[in-house]
């Protein structure tokens, strides 16, 4: 009798065992295809890849893009007078002083903590 | 006699198998435990094999040995070639190419037809010819269209295939050719970087099958492509302006030996190499030897100061000719007067130079310049290069010629590496065409004149470009600092008068050089705007003033004007570094 229920066990075990190799082998073929499209499809796009990064570097070559320039556009070549360091830059001038937009809510808001010229000039008084 | 014990031995054995599987008297249980065990062992061991080898290829398979595609065998991928700035200069585009499998074709007239219908620059005679053959294959036309593909396609002749094959292509056109060369049509660099590429390993890679995808390491130079441009049309437009046979320009980078641009025109597209077998489109500058006329007494003047014998307060007879057995060496611009050493460089006198040489010695001159590298081959990563042109008896004749540039023919690219360890602080740094910093550079060089002697010439360099013959080099706010140089060409063995080939060497800012430009121009014309004169000064002087004027920006000097005369600038600056 347990020779019987082992051997049923043993049946059953095998359908199963063969079931699954079955279904991971397909599995496998199935992956190992995407696999290859995949590769294919990234082959392709580095292929176009290239090929736009030819077509852009021809089309943003200097010999072109200066012809263009000169063709549409009023520009002229770079003086060395033109070029200037930071340091040489004077500082900027303080911006003048102008009455508040809004003189009515200057008066109003005395505590108004906005350091514009008229506020200091009462909080100092 | 042997085996007699050996059977003796497996006899009963083999009964005691046979018996416990078949026997007659055996029990029945025994025997079918004997068979079972038997289908177990055999069980076991295709499991053991088969588990052994899901081992074997876990361990070695990395899932790579899966089918390539079939069109891929010839399709050989180069690294793509960038500049500085990492613009490419040179890449693979993926191109249908055609072939036919002459053995499997059925109508061969059909199949011409159709095909000289589709593609007309193919040639009939030619395509019968081949697809007639007994070949297994062949190829009948290479790189054609994708429109072109799809209509032989549809045409659907047998034994007509396609392949796709990695074509060159190089977006900039002639800009960069005799730089970064060309390949041919089984994309094999044959010229320029192109091929040194394949003489790193490529080429190695290749023949072994490997390099078929494009997940290269791009290979980048230290050619500025904007840069070399610039100097490429300022060329084009002083060659048709001066009516020159040819034009070349070589910027560099006096502190690491980086070739930032060079070009010499005319050149070619190299889509199309075919041109690039006309003589006249040699690389003038690492090809061509050319004596370098007045170039050279910068060196003769770096020697003599760098000896001691001479120094900037020294003077030099130029009353007269110098004599020299039935030569006579004469001064373009005769002074008729003593000289001193800052005015026979400005003045660019012949007879001062000469006199220095000799007074120096022929070996002395010679080692001179053996140091500087001038008499040896130059070596650098494109394949074209040149032998310097030395006599073979080197007399005192040679050194009094040669120390104002006549009689040793130079490659100019020879000539820069010299003039830019003369202003560099004195270190002769091999040039390249790859990226290169000054560490590396640092360890590459070689100090060959003193740091006192290269502060002397730059100021020299610099007093040219305030009163000498490089006024016209000037350009404002970048201190620029120069030589001029004019040489007659040899025509039939003799020196001509009208036939000239014109440099100049200007050295950016003066002060503290960090560029070198190289400007030279074969057989310019004069014309009334240079009112007659055809040497240096009139023409190779101002295009370089050109040059310096568009491309300083682009190599990040700073321009800075209102700037002390030389001597304050440069001489007193680092008298009185020395003094503290």
């Amino acid at each position: 009798m347990t020779m019987r229920i082992l051997h049923l066990f043993v049946i059953v075990a095998l359908i199963v065992a063969a079931a699954y190799v079955y279904d991971i082998k397909f599995e496998a073929t199935m992956q190992a295809e995407r696999l290859a499209k995949v590769r294919g499809e990234i082959k392709r796009e580095r292929d176009a890849i290239a090929a736009l990064r030819a077509e852009w570097a021809s089309l943003t070559s200097p010999g072109r893009i200066e012809a263009l320039a000169q063709r549409h556009l009023p520009l002229k070549p770079l003086d060395a007078f033109q070029i200037d360091s930071l340091a040489n830059l004077p500082e900027r001038p303080k911006p003048p002083q102008s009455e508040p937009a809004d003189p009515i809510a200057a008066l109003i808001g005395d505590e108004d903590p906005l350091p514009t010229g008229s506020v200091s000039e009462q909080g100092g008084q | 006699m042997t085996q007699a014990p050996e059977t003796q031995t497996l006899a009963p054995k083999k009964p005691l198998m046979q018996r416990l599987l078949y026997g007659q008297n055996v029990d029945r249980e025994t025997k079918s435990r004997a068979r079972v065990g038997l289908v177990i062992l055999a069980f076991a061991c295709l499991y053991v094999i088969i588990s052994g080898r899901l081992v074997y290829l876990a361990a070695t398979s990395d899932g790579q040995n899966t089918r390539r595609g079939g069109g891929d065998i010839v399709a050989t991928a180069r690294p793509d070639i960038l500049d500085r700035n990492g613009e490419v200069l040179a890449t693979d585009v993926r191109m249908p190419s055609l072939f036919g499998e002459p053995r499997r074709i059925i109508d061969v007239d059909e199949a011409e037809e159709l095909l000289t219908a589709t593609v007309p620059d193919l040639n009939p005679v030619e395509l019968r010819e081949r697809l007639s053959s007994k070949k297994g294959f062949v190829w009948l036309k290479r790189e054609i269209t994708k429109e072109q593909q799809q209509q032989i396609h549809r045409l659907g002749i047998p034994g007509i295939g396609f392949r796709s094959e990695n074509k060159r292509v190089y977006p900039n056109g002639a800009s960069v050719s005799h730089l970064i060369g060309h390949v041919n049509i089984d994309n094999q660099g044959i010229a320029g970087i192109e091929k040194w590429l394949d003489r790193n390993g490529l080429a190695d890679l290749h023949s072994l099958g490997f390099a078929k995808d494009r997940q290269q390491k791009p290979t980048e130079l230290a050619v500025d492509l904007r840069v070399q441009h610039a100097l490429r049309t300022e060329l084009l437009a002083a060659r048709d302006k001066f009516k020159a046979k040819a034009a070349a320009g070589l910027i560099t980078n006096v502190n690491t030996g980086e070739i930032v641009a060079m070009v010499s025109v005319p050149d070619y597209d190299p889509n199309d190499p075919r041109e690039a077998l006309d003589k006249e489109r040699i690389n003038r500058l690492t090809t061509g030897v050319y004596e370098m006329g007045s170039t050279f007494k910068a060196l003769t003047l770096a020697m003599a100061l760098d000896s001691g014998k001479f120094t900037l307060g020294s003077s030099v007879d130029a009353r007269f000719p110098l004599q020299y057995g039935r030569f006579k060496i004469n001064d373009f611009h005769a002074q008729r007067r003593v000289l001193t050493l800052p005015e026979v460089f400005t003045y660019s006198s012949n007879i001062g130079t000469a006199r220095m040489a000799l007074a120096l010695g022929v070996e002395h001159h010679k080692a001179f310049l053996k140091k500087m590298g001038q008499l040896d081959r130059l070596r650098t990563e494109i394949p074209e290069s040149a032998e310097p042109l030395v006599p073979k008896r080197w007399s005192e004749l040679n050194t009094v010629t040669i120390a104002f540039g006549h009689g040793l023919s130079v490659a100019p690219l020879q000539a820069v590496m010299g003039i830019s360890a003369l202003v560099n602080g004195g270190k002769l740094i091999p040039p390249t065409f790859l990226k290169r910093n000054e560490e590396e550079a640092a360890k590459l060089a070689r100090q060959v004149i003193k740091p006192e002697t290269s502060e002397r010439m730059r100021y020299l360099m610099r007093l040219n470009a305030e009163k000498g013959s490089a006024t016209r080099a000037e350009v404002k706010g970048f201190y620029v600092g120069g030589k001029t140089g004019t040489s007659e060409k040899v025509v039939n063995g003799r020196y001509s008068k009208t036939k000239l080939l014109t440099s100049f060497t200007a050295v950016l800012p003066a002060d503290k050089p960090r560029y070198l430009v190289l400007i030279m121009l074969d057989e310019p014309q004069p014309s009334a705007e240079t009112k007659g004169y055809a040497t240096s000064g009139w023409n190779a002087a101002p295009t370089t003033g050109k040059v310096i004027a568009k491309v300083a920006p682009m190599l990040g000097i700073e321009p800075r004007f209102d700037l002390p005369p030389a001597d304050r600038q440069i001489l007193a600056a680092t008298a009185s570094a020395r003094a503290r």
